[in-house]
């Protein structure tokens, strides 16, 4: 079990692989880790010693936003939008699509399970 | 794609010319304009705008978090106000 930026507990998986499970790592970050920390990128974690693991660890913590602070600066970042009264806050107010995509149809994502309308059948 | 940099932010004429005379004359009016289209400037701060939605002005206090954004962002065009529970169900 391996400890790296507060919860996450990625474990016998490929590094660049397993660091995807903390928020805000995506692979393409997690391999640029690998890179500059010269780890092999076909090691486990479970295969990395600790000199390694604390230095992936003190550099997530310098030069990347991850899990609490980063979806604090999202919501954040969400909030000051909706406070502004601008079209973009209007439509996370509603939550309908922000980025001018059609409503017509679609959109389930945004708007979640369709509900039933009342009244339409045969 | 966005605008180049050295074209400087887009804003109509008028505004400006609008928004330095209200500056000069100190009292707080509301500015009508119908360019929506027009980016929000750092010297508009503080200033109100009526801005046309197509049928009325609607008055925009500017503060400095809108700087950059345009003035049509601020002034909704459409009105939805939900859908009634359907008069009647209609059947067939």
């Amino acid at each position: 079990m391996a400890r790296i930026a507060g919860v996450n507990l990625p474990t016998g998986k490929r590094v660049p692989i397993a660091l995807t499970y903390v928020h805000g790592i995506g692979s393409g970050t997690a391999h640029k880790i690998c890179q500059e920390l010269r780890i092999p990128l076909l090691s486990k974690l479970n295969e990395l010693d600790d000199v390694q693991l604390s230095a992936i660890r003190e550099y997530i913590a310098a030069n990347t936003m991850v899990e609490g602070d980063l979806r604090r600066e999202k919501s954040m970042n969400i909030k000051r939008l909706m406070d502004l009264g601008c079209y973009r806050g209007l439509r996370h107010r509603r939550g309908l699509p922000v980025r001018g995509q059609r409503t017509h149809t679609n959109a389930r994502t945004r708007k979640g399970p369709s509900r039933a309308i009342a009244g339409k059948k045969k | 794609m966005g605008r180049s940099i050295w074209k400087g932010p887009f804003v109509e004429g008028y505004v400006l010319k609008k928004a330095e005379k209200a500056r000069e004359s100190g009292r707080n009016e509301v500015i009508k304009i119908w360019s929506r289209k027009s980016t929000i400037l750092p010297q508009f701060v503080g200033l109100t705008f009526g801005v046309y939605n197509g049928k009325k002005h609607i008055p925009v206090l500017v503060s400095e978090e809108m700087i950059g954004q345009k003035f049509g962002e601020y002034s909704p065009t459409r009105t939805y106000y939900g859908h009634a529970a359907d008069k009647k169900v209609k059947r067939k």
